[in-house]
């Protein structure tokens, strides 16, 4: 089959500023809206995986509270106990991988805010919890010294608070239990739960939050090779010491329980992605309709030279691929300029969007199909007309 | 002189709103090679349908139609778009260039259904261009050209895969008196100097003074009888 030269339906984009216009816009609006929504999908996605491939984190919490570690209390003694009672907990240097924490949201009010209170995630640690989450890094100023009133910040809880950055800078204070905490640190925990947090030392939280005695959870890091513990081990402990009354569980199932909780969130995210795509197919078929529509005796025309059907509709879809291809690129850049990393709020804290590799395929294929399908039925009902009829019309 | 074209009992039907149309009407007909061939009639008495059956745009309902030795009535579609490629140019009342595609990329549009080398198509498109005297308009869109430079650049581009027939629709149709004048001798031209065989539909009777012949349809046949081998029967 004898196709028809590219430069033709090149430059037959340039017959209409305004539908050429209307297909950029149109592809790389639901380019956007693909990297927005996929971004979203997969931060959420990335942020509640919590899992490193390196390390395989066991958290020890409240029987009855697996859905929700904030509303987990358990014997601060339990650190201790199973440091001692699990052999093959990692162990490096002396120090047992076992990180005694507590969860809770707490109302805060920063310098600026007169007398509104945002809620924080605030987690109560001690050092060892930087070795046990091993995807936190300290990137500014240092870690928080117990009764210093000090606490340090992830690199999205600023927008967890709904602050400008610049408000959660190092040595800007934020307010509560009555007293006045320093900024000292800021940490990074990319695509994780953690990044959206405020750290402080655990005994402070625990006197903030009248806890003297009690936790939230312990979380252990299991040691590798033929002498580490396996999740079975931490089980077995949790299930034979009934007076302890706590439950263990592998933080990545933890929090991809937590995922499953958001999932008709995601659900509705891709049918409303999915609706706008299709707005923007239809928008599509509507602008090539009138384009093709224009063009009827030319093609007659190209039909009389002997050229075939299937040659003429590749090249109207040609054409209008071409010009989403075009709106694809724009919308791809910008996508990838203005909404990847974008911190977005949600109650489980905060995600940054991940515009990757994946997302962006995902956006690139959902552009060209809508220059791909909007382009089809016009092409073919242009061609409908028997190629007499077609020569005769205007 | 060796026929052509030859039509034998041609009928075409179309079916609209529930009546049988029939704009031919068992028509008999033969064109000799070489031939330039005038069709006339009213509106409605089938010479533009009897121009579109021998080009190869439409396909007869009942009878025979052998153009170059082709029962093209016969032909698949693919076929048949195959064969227009090869032997029909055409040439339209409102010249069809494409506006986005310049005069030497208009003439060149059939030669893409060609086996050629790209320097094979270039010598043909200039040859063309320079045949209908436009070729220091090759460069130019449809729209920096008038009304008879733009039908010199369709009929460049229907006799550039030197085709056996050239059939034309109201070529003047669209032009004024000078340009309709010099259209028709560049018609008398190709048909005289180059041996094409030109058939022509038109309203206006000045320019069957260019052809060899006129026809007169009515109703889908032939005013008088059939013509076979150049003469009324």
């Amino acid at each position: 089959m004898r196709q028809l030269p590219f430069h033709y339906a090149f430059r037959n984009l340039g017959r209409s500023g305004v539908r050429l216009a209307a297909s950029l816009i149109g592809s790389s609006l639901v380019v956007l809206l693909i990297l927005a929504s996929g971004g979203f999908i997969r931060g959420m996605q990335l942020t509640l995986a919590q899992d490193d491939g390196l390390h395989e984190n066991v958290m020890i919490l409240g029987t009855g509270s697996e859905e929700g570690v904030e509303r987990s209390q358990i014997d601060s003694s339990v650190e201790g106990i199973v440091a001692a009672s699990v052999p093959g907990i990692k162990r490096q240097g002396g120090v047992v991988y076992a990180s005694p924490e507590i969860h809770a949201a707490l109302p805060v009010r920063e310098d600026g805010d007169g007398d509104e209170d945002r809620v924080a995630v605030m987690r109560g640690v001690r050092p060892v919890a930087l070795l046990v989450h091993a995807r936190v890094e300290i990137v500014e100023g240092r870690s928080p010294r117990a009764g210093r009133d000090e606490l340090m910040v992830g690199e999205l809880a600023a927008a967890r608070l709904g602050l400008p950055e610049e408000r959660l800078a190092l040595g800007r204070t934020l307010h509560f239990d009555d007293r006045d905490w320093s900024i000292v640190g800021r940490f990074s925990a990319p695509n994780s739960v953690m990044n959206a947090e405020i750290w402080l030392p655990l005994t402070d939280l625990q006197i903030a939050t009248n806890r003297a005695a009690s936790l939230s959870c312990v979380v252990v890091t299991l040691g590798r090779g033929a002498g580490g513990a396996t999740f079975a081990d931490v089980d077995l402990f949790a299930k034979g010491r009934l007076d302890l009354e706590v439950t263990a569980i592998r933080e990545r199932d933890y929090y991809a329980s937590i995922a499953a909780f958001y999932g008709p969130i995601r659900v509705m995210i891709i049918v409303t992605a999915i609706l706008v795509a299709s707005g923007g197919i239809l928008g599509g078929l509507n602008t090539m309709y009138a384009a093709f529509a224009a063009r009827v005796r030319e093609v007659g025309m190209l039909q009389a030279l002997g050229f075939t059907r299937v040659a003429i509709v590749a090249n109207l879809v040609e054409e209008s691929v071409f010009a989403s291809a075009c709106g694809v690129l724009i919308g791809t850049l910008l996508g990838a300029a203005l909404l990847d990393g974008v911190a977005v709020r949600s109650s489980m804290g905060a995600f940054a969007l991940v515009v990757d590799a994946p997302v962006v395929l995902l956006g690139v294929a959902g552009g060209l199909v809508v220059g791909l399908v909007g382009a089809l039925p016009p092409a073919v009902r242009c061609l409908r007309l028997p190629i007499a009829e077609a020569l005769k019309s205007y | 002189m060796s026929v052509l074209i030859e039509c034998r009992g041609l009928t075409r039907e179309y079916r609209k709103g529930g009546q049988v149309i029939r704009p031919l009407d068992g028509l008999d007909l033969a064109v000799p090679r070489g031939d330039f061939l005038a069709l006339m009639g009213p509106s409605g008495s089938g010479k533009t349908t009897l121009l579109n059956l021998i080009a190869g745009i439409d396909s007869p309902t009942r009878g025979e139609l052998i153009v170059d030795g082709a029962d093209i009535g016969t032909l698949s579609r693919r076929r048949l778009a195959a064969w227009r490629a090869r032997h029909v140019g055409y040439v339209f009342q409102l010249y069809n260039l494409v506006p986005v595609l310049t005069a030497y990329e208009n003439v060149e549009l059939p030669l893409l259904l060609h086996p050629l080398t790209r320097r094979q198509k270039h010598d043909r498109v200039v040859t063309a261009l320079e045949r209908v005297g436009i070729a220091d308009r090759r460069g130019h869109f449809p729209s920096q050209l008038s009304g008879g430079q733009e039908q010199r650049v369709a009929i460049a581009r229907a006799i550039v895969t030197d085709p056996a027939v050239i059939v034309a629709d109201e070529p003047t149709g669209d032009l004024d008196k000078a340009s309709a004048r010099a259209v028709m001798e560049l018609l008398r031209e190709l048909n005289r100097e180059s041996g094409k065989t030109v058939i022509m539909v038109t309203h206006d009777p000045k320019t069957t003074e260019y052809a060899s012949r006129t026809l007169h349809l009515e109703e889908g046949r032939l005013a008088g009888g059939s013509a076979v081998g150049g003469v009324m029967a």
